[in-house]
């Protein structure tokens, strides 16, 4: 059987993480799933992908919120397909699939986590400076400097709430990936060839 | 694959089978564990005498607030270990098992000290009397005692469901109330112990389930077991179980909130007695209750699953369906309420007085409960489709944002009535929003069925 690897990228919002995706996607021919993901989730599984993009709402909206009223009444006696446990498993499931069927980049959505027990990932996390961050969410959402911190803040917390309560692991901890890049110090392009460059190392390409 | 694939027979096979083979086993434990009372109170009620039921109603809202905490640690850490599972994370779902046991002995200990400590102030403030205190407290000291086992037997039963094995589950209730009844002949009919007979009979018989409990659990070839190094507790993990159990224990905890009030009514304004008749009622509300419960346990996989599958027609079906067995059920609740009133309640006891209460208060109680069914469906139809928001607010109404403020209006123009009516009249107003929730949400369903054509 065909061995396929995944490059897992974590990221802070603004620091590039879909634009290093891009280029390392075309150099190395392969598929990115970020939103993708969610209409992958809903092929394998029947379901609607819009209970995805809700669950995937819902769940960067305000996790513990979130926690408090999907669990409402759950009280493991029947089975809530809606729950958004039990969207995430299902979309879980979904990234093992893809990762059995070809090789990929993921963005965020645990997927390091999910596939913890395969040797072919490279997990990486990039972050930037604020100052990049900021400028680069205000070019992408079009809006001021103030709306664009709160943004960022907002998305910061809440991306780290959702990945510490799926994985139980601290989102962002070095200890979690193999490399830890800034983008404001080496630019999108050179990150994405160091990637591919311990890619193909780790993987024998 | 994974342990949980979603079963396809879900979106194919035919509604009404399908609710029937998930209701019946579901209706079976829920109606077992409301049977524990009924067969405790019958006792109590033959066994000793009319006020000691009255003693027996006073402790019920404090044993429902320290299950509330128990249910705290017990969905919180079912619901991670199914999460766990689904990952294959297994390691974690062990460490999830042995926090949850930590946090249960701790939980259980405390709740059960404290109770101890200030039992005679408590159990005033519940709506102990001179007359009836005695009897409260003998009962209630053993429980308190046995509290931690109470806490350990039903956090492990929730783990057991979640971890795949519900019918080791069901086993252990449906055994713990066997095991109760014969005990209960036994220490009350035969040794004359009274009150505290009960008591000891549900400690004893939860201390036997939890060791039975604990034999399942250590069975090396099991998936999730007790194992060493795991008992820890984990800050992490104990702020998700605590975090995902809060609602439905805080859920639990308003409840025992309104019955204080409602016994506390009852005792300002039909006196010691009263109470003991409301508690037979609930007894008997509860069975319907209980099937109700059964049928929207089955409901919820069958219409999430199809919700999210797209297949609209069956979730409009499997609605309809749920909503008539249900009312069925509380129909048949309302007949034998208001036909029958003075049979059910010869069950528990012999006391004219007693029963002449509890036949006023039951005709009241049941007066709405035809409707009562779809109003339960219709909040557990928006948890399974994904809208949890509303089916808080809709059994909030019920049990609590109605309820409550009717407890304290009513009492004062219709005495010993008031708090009766205050039951139906909450029942009717909830049922109403239900209504108006429903139609919105049909709109929308219809919407989505013409949109996506099904077979």
């Amino acid at each position: 059987m065909k061995k396929y690897f995944a490059i897992n990228i974590g990221r802070q919002i603004g620091s590039g993480g879909r634009a290093v995706a891009k280029i390392i996607s075309e150099k190395l021919q392969i598929n990115v799933y970020d939103k993708k993901l969610l209409k992958s989730a809903s092929d394998h599984t029947g379901f609607n992908q819009e209970c995805f993009e809700k669950a995937d709402e819902e769940s960067s909206r305000n996790p513990i919120r979130s926690l408090l009223f999907a669990n409402f009444s759950d009280n493991g006696m029947a089975k809530n397909y809606m729950s958004n446990d039990s969207l995430f498993t299902m979309q879980s499931d979904a990234i093992r699939k893809i990762h059995e069927q070809e090789s990929c980049i993921f963005i965020g959505r645990c997927a390091d986590y999910t596939l913890r027990d395969s040797d072919l990932t490279l997990n990486v996390f990039l972050a930037a400076t604020t100052e990049d961050r900021i400028e680069r969410i205000c070019s992408i959402e079009n809006c001021s400097e103030d709306k664009a911190r709160s943004i960022m803040a907002d998305a910061d917390k809440k991306r780290a709430s959702y990945y510490n309560y799926y994985t139980g692991k601290k989102w962002g901890d070095s200890s979690s990936y193999d490399i830890c890049l800034s983008t404001s110090t080496f630019g999108y392009e050179k990150c994405a060839e160091m990637i591919i460059e311990l890619a193909k190392e780790k993987f024998g390409l | 694959m994974s342990e949980q694939r979603t079963p396809t027979e879900l979106g194919t096979e035919r509604i009404g089978k399908l609710i029937l083979t998930y209701a019946v086993p579901a209706i079976i434990a829920m109606v077992a564990s409301s049977l524990y009372n009924i067969v405790d109170r019958a006792f109590i009620g033959h066994g000793v005498d009319a006020l000691a039921l009255s003693g027996l109603a006073i402790t019920f809202p404090l044993i429902n607030l320290s299950a509330a905490l128990g249910s705290m640690v017990g969905v919180g850490s079912g619901t991670m270990i199914s999460l766990k599972l689904g990952q294959r994370d297994h390691e974690t779902a062990q460490t999830i098992l042995g926090n949850s046991i930590t946090l249960n002995v701790l939980v259980g200990v405390i709740f059960g000290a404290l109770g101890l400590i200030f039992i005679n102030p408590i159990l005033t403030l519940f709506g102990a009397t001179e007359s009836t205190i005695e009897y409260a407290r003998d009962y209630m000291i053993y429980i308190l005692i046995g509290n931690v086992f109470t806490h350990l037997y039903l956090g492990i039963n929730c783990i057991l469901r979640s971890a795949g094995h519900p019918k080791k589950a069901m086993a252990a209730t449906i055994g713990t109330v066997l095991l109760n009844t014969i005990l209960d002949y036994f220490f009350i009919m035969v040794f004359h112990w009274g009150i505290a007979g009960a008591a000891i009979a549900t400690v004893i018989s939860q201390v036997l389930a939890f060791i039975w409990q604990c034999f399942q659990l250590s069975d090396k070839n099991e998936l999730i077991r007790f194992r060493k190094g795991t008992y820890r507790l984990r800050k992490d993990l104990v702020s998700n179980i605590i975090t995902i159990g809060l609602s439905p224990c805080l859920m639990n905890a308003a409840s025992c909130f309104v019955v204080l009030l409602i016994n506390r009514g009852l005792l300002e304004h039909g006196g010691d007695l009263a109470i003991g008749a409301y508690g037979i009622v609930n007894s008997i509300a509860f069975i319907f209750i209980m099937i109700v419960m059964g049928f929207n346990q089955a409901m919820q996989p069958i219409a999430g699953y199809n919700y999210g599958a797209g297949q609209y027609n069956r979730v409009i079906k499997v609605l309809k369906l749920t909503i008539l067995f249900a009312t069925l059920t509380t129909t048949a609740g309302f007949l034998i309420g208001e036909l029958f009133p003075g049979l059910c309640i010869k069950i528990f006891t012999r006391d004219e007085a007693l029963i002449d209460i509890a036949r006023n208060g039951m005709r009241i109680v049941f007066m709405l409960y035809p409707f009562i069914g779809f109003q339960m469906v219709t909040g557990n139809f928006f948890q399974s489709i994904g809208k949890p928001v509303r089916s808080i607010i809709m059994s909030l109404s019920r049990q609590l944002i109605i309820l409550i403020p009717c407890l304290i209006i009513l009492p004062n123009y219709f005495g010993i009535n008031g708090v009766w009516y205050s039951m139906p009249v909450a029942d009717g107003l909830s049922v109403i929003l239900a209504l108006t929730f429903l139609l919105m949400e049909m709109k929308n369903l219809k919407k989505l069925t013409s949109a996506t054509p099904n077979i």
